[in-house]
């Protein structure tokens, strides 16, 4: 926590703000780009979303009052900065994201940037049928394998909540799997 | 048919992968990002700034003008209807006062020409039962 408070007063501080700057990206540039790569899907989107988290980031540092961790701060502008593209992607085209999303995943393996096989392709399936905050919570537990006390400070739900609707998600899944 | 269970798998990945190199480059992307944004804000939000002022500048005037237009042009002269209203219910200005202030021109605008046949006169003061005490008066 020490080594944090030091590390946000290098951020702030416009001497050595670019060089820590530069350390912060290094560090959480692949957990922020796993993030929303599994909410947007496509690899180009998430260059833009997780650029536009960043810049966001270094723009409200001097907002950031410590009361949760930076990784959780940062976290939820990377799911907030996510859902937002969705919103506007969804009104741009106004198709809905269940149709865009299904889309997205019946062509997985025509996907350069995807490199799965049946099992993996199955799997997305399986989460693209769950609802929206059913299918974050999973994929941040499963695939991003954060703890439950992680996501509940990222998405401010409780503990118990995020449990259960795991608990759901993952019958759910093992149904969809099983059954095709 | 096998039932599937998620804990009896090996951990599944999502399968999602970049291109060769991308996190290397990634932060001089973004920094890069940074210094144009930071180029381009400045003088869009001074042309703005620009706008803003002359449209409040045109409203102002706009609203200005017809009340400085007004104001020139308020005459002394009192709303006849207001001067009515203050003889007859605010002042103690009495009719005898009135009269004496009447001039010849006054008494001449406010004579009205009522053409009565005498024939309508006379039926008139016929019918009217309370003839002799106006006659009296």
């Amino acid at each position: 926590m020490q080594e944090e408070q030091e590390f946000i007063q290098q951020l702030l501080d416009p001497e050595t703000r670019n060089q820590a700057f530069q350390r912060l990206i290094f560090e959480y540039q692949r957990p922020l780009y796993s993030q929303i790569r599994n909410i947007v899907l496509d690899h180009d989107d998430t260059d833009d979303v997780l650029q536009n988290t960043f810049i966001k980031i270094f723009q409200n540092l001097k907002n950031f009052k410590g009361d949760s961790k930076l990784f959780s701060w940062m976290y939820r502008i990377a799911t907030n900065e996510a859902l937002t593209f969705l919103k506007q992607k969804t009104r741009k085209s106004g198709i809905c994201w269940e149709a865009i999303q299904n889309k997205v995943i019946e062509n997985l393996e025509a996907d350069i940037y995807f490199d799965g096989n049946e099992i993996q392709i199955k799997l997305q399936k399986a989460v693209a049928q769950l609802p929206a905050k059913q299918q974050l919570i999973f994929k941040m537990k499963y695939f991003e394998e954060l703890k439950y006390e992680e996501i509940s400070e990222i998405l401010g739900t409780s503990i118990g909540g995020l449990k259960a609707s795991y608990h759901i998600a993952v019958k759910k899944i093992e149904a969809f799997v099983t059954a095709n | 048919m096998k039932t599937f269970k998620l804990d009896n798998e090996p951990k599944i990945e999502s399968g999602f992968k970049t291109p060769d190199h991308y996190f290397e480059n990634f932060s001089s992307k973004v920094m890069e990002k940074m210094a144009e944004d930071e180029i381009k804000v400045i003088p869009i939000f001074q042309k703005r700034n620009y706008v803003y002022f002359a449209v409040a500048a045109v409203l102002v005037i706009s609203l200005l003008v017809p009340a400085m237009y007004n104001w020139s042009t308020n005459s002394s002269e009192i709303d006849s209807v207001a001067l009515e209203n203050y003889i007859t219910y605010q002042s103690n200005v009495n009719q005898y006062d009135l009269i004496n202030n009447l001039g010849e021109e006054d008494i001449k605008n406010i004579k009205v020409n009522i053409a009565i046949e005498d024939k309508a006169i006379e039926d008139v003061l016929s019918l009217n039962s309370n003839l002799e005490n106006l006659i009296v008066e």
